[in-house]
């Protein structure tokens, strides 16, 4: 049995890995933080009210803006569209669950506490005050100087480390886990949508990771990339923009997918060309990598690459030009009934077109150069991020009697779409209309002021709105009309042929679509095969618990049931938020004076409170590691399975060479940033810092233990224990051997040669920085490594692995990808 | 002192606020047309094609539940292509157009062999600074002759700032440690227009710090002759002195340089 309580017990919520409760919990979460940015907007707006008085200082005027723009675009927007994403694409696709349960409740947990993270950061000195576009050098500590910017940081740092866990979940899943019949181009379009979304998001997330940790590094260990004269600020402009032009169609495609579904739903047709709409898809995620410098036409970037970002910018606008024409053309001959959800959706589009076509003013360069820092763009993006967002208010209406099997109040929602479609408009149409009023400006002139107070009155219409949601949804769950499995008339998709709410492992039988059509087979286990087993334990849970009385019965091709609660997924994000909130405090709280050698140096601690934070935090991360890789939990992969284009790629091997691809792009910002920055300097004015032989005798080591992984999975597989000790420890011994060399050479770098983190006797201080922070980022994955190795060589010495040598086979995936990183960092800091 | 050429010259000249009001205008126009087709064209279909209950089952082929998806095909997909193709060539074609335009304005009109006035403008927290070529500097206001080319080369001594003027219509971003550029040109006429010394608003694009919001500045345009006046009157002073801003960061000891 799964060990998961009952949805009445709290300690249900905070140990379960089912993807249904995840994604009501995402869904919950991410209102919450509506209403906190929502809060942000509303101080925002009554600030612009009059622009000669102010009720806000210039400095927290600057935090709500920034403080909103972070929670809307992470806090809100992508987490809301995950929650409907948890819930309803293992149900589209006919899985289970998603492939990774634990790491998908994982991915939840850092993302409340990066969330609790950012909140705490208002209470450090006030949070960060630089835009949600965070430019650098306002970003470096010297010009936002609050522990709390240094909080808010690391809150987005740790927000997208969840989001990458949550993106490689995703992919594996869809690519891994539909049932029998449903080829990758049958899939629903909200499942295609999500698709195409967490595609973009494991390389733009990853940028945005990457920016974060350096910018992590310069707040926190005083390296000094966003105040390097050396292209610092355009550093960031690039790396930000990189991740934060695909961010905007991360957030919109959910929606977009919400709308696909809708339209066809309460039309009653499908979908008007739906291939081409999916090859429009899939080519905008791949277009969006192209047209990140749009965002910087008025820095020194040369008139050549802007003409190539126009014309590649104008690209990216014809495929949207297609979808949009192919949601209207589904209408056409419909039988539209206009039902709340169905409302949001068609308003949702209406919004997006208006969004889309004042962005193709924005393609033009002319009029980017007057309207860029203006409400013009503030406008444009409202109607396309917020339009989009639409459809998910109309996702959250359509979906719920699913999720809570009681239907909403019809009258109420409309009333809802109504007051909000006006709010919506007054606030941000106001804005085209005072469009000259630079962003992030209350002064501002007054001329203005009539469109700046409609917006405000707007403002705040739009967020009394949401509170007829709240209460029709809370009314309608205690005592709403009993939904039924299927509300809709013309509803097409698997969540629709369950009950409402569906049972905790979804599935009556093994769903298939290899007859062209849903079926639930029953599957018979060869001779041999484990007994089909009955589940005599008659209580299985349903999500509501109180609808439907669900009776998974049996299991034939399963040998042991699978696992549904985990405590160390809260456990072990609660301790990285309290690592990562004690580092926030770091920079402040302990002084490093260096003396002559590392033992003259002095160590001066003004604050306990956040260096305890760091060591608890630390103790807790290894502590919960080792109990996650200790649980049997078990989440066994689909058995029929479509995975094109991955047949005969395991589940955890795919999910291992998704997390891989992110991290190029990690390290590949990384050394991105390096040659900018070198390239920017002067390229030959400088040379390596360090002498190459330690470099040299590094490579051969890390090369070396490369050869002792493969021959530790050699012996696993030969099923010779004494084998896979000795290759598994000579790996270690290596992995130590290279971090002793690297402490030795770091040691005489600041104690002989006088090269820090932030100052360098010999060149630019940048340079410096770039060989820590590059070469550290890397030890940090030696580390890492080594701390695997060593639980995996402790289970070995227990007896473990000799029959799956699976892990042993991942471990080496990873300890051979931060090999090869060392290969490209080598040349580059030894020896040019 | 007026060069009757220079006069002549200005009067082809475009100012970069008149090339902005005519692409806007055009885009405005056509967007407001294809906006008002579109959602015209929508809404009435959605009117049109309501569920009013009143029409027969035959020929609507409904969708089931647990069908494997599939798309319409048919005259519909024809449409698609058709409007498709249609919004492409409008878009691609403004596109174009505007590009020509953001040629003369990249490249500014050309001054013959009368030169243009290059000013070094740097952005600090929370103003501007500006350098003449004679190595006059001023703070806050920034005072140029009618009918000339002016050209301004910004920059930061400290966050990431940016120097705009809409009524203007100029706006470059002031980075430090990079230097961007941009130009421009207000005619005798305008200046008598205002009264013989016209004024336009600085304001920062850029989000800079606490005191963004009022980081306000202003350029004043004068008749050639008075500025040339003003000008000379600044050269041999001995008030060029360093600009000394509040809060100079990073680069302060830098400060302008040519």
């Amino acid at each position: 049995m799964s060990g998961l309580p009952p949805t009445t017990s709290v300690k249900r919520w905070f140990v379960t890995t089912n993807h249904k409760d995840i994604g009501i919990l995402y869904t919950i979460t991410a209102l919450f933080f509506l209403l906190f940015g929502g809060v942000m907007a509303l101080l925002i707006r009554l600030q612009l009210w009059d622009p000669t008085s102010q009720i806000l200082s210039g400095l927290a005027y600057n935090e709500a803006v920034t403080a909103h723009g972070l929670i809307m675009v992470f806090w809100f927007l992508s987490p809301f569209a995950f929650g409907f994403a948890n819930y309803f694409v293992p149900l589209q696709i006919g899985a289970d669950d998603l492939a990774f349960p634990r790491l998908n409740a994982l991915s939840y947990w850092l993302y409340l506490f990066s969330g609790v993270l950012l909140a705490i950061s208002f209470f450090q000195g006030g949070t960060l005050s630089a835009g949600w576009t965070i430019y650098a050098p306002l970003n470096v500590p010297m010009y936002t100087p609050s522990i709390g910017s240094t909080g808010a940081v690391l809150a987005l740092a740790m927000f997208v480390t969840g989001t990458t866990a949550s993106t490689v979940n995703f992919l594996t899943s869809i690519h891994h886990s539909r049932a029998e019949g449903m080829g990758i181009m049958d899939m629903p379009m909200f499942t295609w949508s999500m698709l195409a979304t967490v595609w973009m998001m494991l390389f733009a997330f990853a940028a945005l990771l990457a920016v974060g940790l350096i910018l992590a590094a310069d707040r926190v260990l005083g390296s000094v990339y966003f105040s390097a004269t050396e292209g610092g600020s355009l550093l960031w402009g690039h790396l930000f923009w990189f991740f934060g032009h695909p961010e905007v169609y991360i957030v919109f495609f959910p929606a977009l997918g919400v709308m696909l579904e809708l339209f066809q739903t309460f039309s009653g047709r499908r979908l008007v060309g739906r291939k081409w709409v999916i090859i429009a898809i899939c080519l905008i995620a791949v277009q969006s990598f192209l047209v990140w410098m749009h965002h910087m036409f008025l820095t020194t970037i040369n008139l050549e690459i802007k003409t190539l970002m126009m014309a590649t910018t104008i690209g990216i606008s014809l495929p949207f030009d297609l979808v949009v024409f192919a949601l209207i053309y589904t209408l056409i001959k419909g039988r539209i009934q206009f039902t709340t959800p169905f409302l949001f959706a068609f308003g949702a589009l209406l919004l997006f077109i208006l969004g889309g076509i004042t962005g193709v003013f924005l393609g033009a360069i002319v009029l980017d150069y007057e309207f860029r820092g203006t409400y013009w763009v503030v406008a444009h993006f409202h109607y396309v991020m917020f339009g989009g967002a639409t459809a998910l208010f109309g996702g959250a209406y359509y979906w719920f009697p699913k999720i809570t099997g009681k239907m909403y109040d019809e009258l109420l929602g409309k009333l809802h779409f109504v007051v909000f479609f006006i709010g919506f408009n007054a606030v941000y149409f106001s804005m085209f209309l005072g469009w000259e009023t630079p962003r992030r400006v209350f002064e501002y002139n007054p001329e203005f002021q009539i469109y700046h107070q409609f917006g405000t009155i707007g403002a705040f219409v739009l967020g009394l709105s949401f509170f007829i949601m709240f209460y029709n949804f809370a009314k309608s769950y205690v005592s709403g009309e009993p939904a039924g499995d299927n509300p809709w008339d013309y509803s097409r998709t698997a969540e629709w042929a369950i009950s409402s709410p569906p049972p905790l492992e979804n599935w009556p039988n093994r769903p298939s679509y290899a007859s062209g059509k849903l079926e639930f087979v029953k599957d018979y286990v060869p001779d041999g095969g484990p007994a089909m087993k009955t589940d005599d334990n008659g209580d299985v849970a349903t999500d509501g618990g109180d609808s439907h009385s669900a009776h998974i019965s049996e299991y034939p091709y399963w040998d042991k049931h699978p696992s549904h609660a985990s405590i160390w997924p809260f456990a072990l994000s609660l301790a990285l938020g309290v690592t990562l909130f004690g580092f926030s405090g770091f920079a402040d709280s302990v002084t490093v004076q260096l003396g002559e050698t590392a033992a003259q140096s002095a160590v001066t601690v003004s604050n306990a409170l956040y260096p305890i934070a760091i060591l608890l935090g630390i103790v807790g991360l290894l502590y919960t590691g080792v109990k996650w890789g200790l649980e049997d939990f078990y989440a066994p992969p689909s058995e029929f399975a479509e995975r094109w284009p991955f047949n005969g790629v395991e589940k955890v091997k795919l999910g291992m060479w998704f997390f891989l691809a992110s991290d190029v792009i990690v390290f590949g910002a990384f050394i991105s940033a390096a040659v900018f920055v070198r390239y920017n300097a002067g390229w030959m004015s400088w040379s390596p810092l360090t002498e190459s032989l330690p470099g040299l005798i590094n490579t051969f080591v890390l090369i070396t233990s490369s050869f002792t992984v493969i021959l530790a999975l050699v012996a696993a597989r030969r099923k010779s224990r004494q084998g896979l000790l000795a290759t598994l420890g000579a790996t270690i011994l290596l992995g130590f051997t290279f971090m002793a060399i690297k402490l030795w050479e770091w040691n005489h770098e600041i104690f002989d040669r006088g090269v820090t983190i932030s100052a360098n006797a010999h060149g630019d201080p940048i340079q410096a920085s770039i060989y820590y922070v590059t070469t550290g980022l890397h030890g940090i994955h030696v580390l890492l490594g080594l701390v695997i190795a060593i639980f995996l060589f402790v289970r070995a010495y227990q007896g473990h692995y000799l029959d799956d040598e699976r892990p042993i086979e991942y471990f080496g995936l990873y300890w051979h990808f931060v090999d090869i990183v060392w290969v490209f960092i080598f040349p580059l800091f030894y020896l040019f | 002192m007026i060069d009757p050429v220079i006069l002549q010259q200005g009067n082809d000249w475009r100012a970069q606020a008149e090339i902005f009001d005519e692409i806007f205008f055009v885009f405005l126009a056509l967007g407001t047309l294809v906006g008002t087709i579109v959602v015209s064209y929508t809404l009435w279909n959605v009117y049109k094609y309501r569920d009013d209950g009143n029409r027969s089952d035959e020929e609507f082929d409904a969708p089931v539940v647990g069908e494997l998806p599939t798309g319409q095909g048919g005259p519909k997909a024809k449409k698609l292509f058709l409007s498709f193709g249609l919004s492409a060539i409008v878009v691609i074609s403004l596109v174009v157009y505007a590009y020509g335009l953001l040629l003369y304005v990249e490249q500014g009109p050309d001054t013959g062999d009368e030169g243009d006035i290059e000013i070094m403008v740097e952005g600090y927290q929370y103003g501007w600074a500006y350098e003449y070529p004679n190595g006059h500097t001023e703070r806050g206001e920034l005072i140029v002759p009618a009918d000339q080319r002016v050209d301004l080369n910004i920059t930061s001594r400290d966050v990431w700032h940016n120097f705009g003027s809409s009524d203007l219509r100029i706006k470059s971003d002031a980075i430090p440690g990079d230097h961007s550029e941009t130009w421009f040109t207000v005619s005798s006429e305008d200046v008598e227009a205002q009264g013989g010394e016209a004024t336009y608003r600085v304001e920062c694009f850029e989000l800079c710090g606490s005191g963004h919001s009022a980081m306000e500045g202003q350029i004043t345009v004068i008749p050639e002759d008075e500025w040339q006046e003003w000008y000379n009157s600044t050269g041999n002073s001995s008030e060029s002195a360093s600009i000394e801003a509040p809060g100079a960061g990073l680069t302060a000891a830098s400060g302008v340089s040519a």
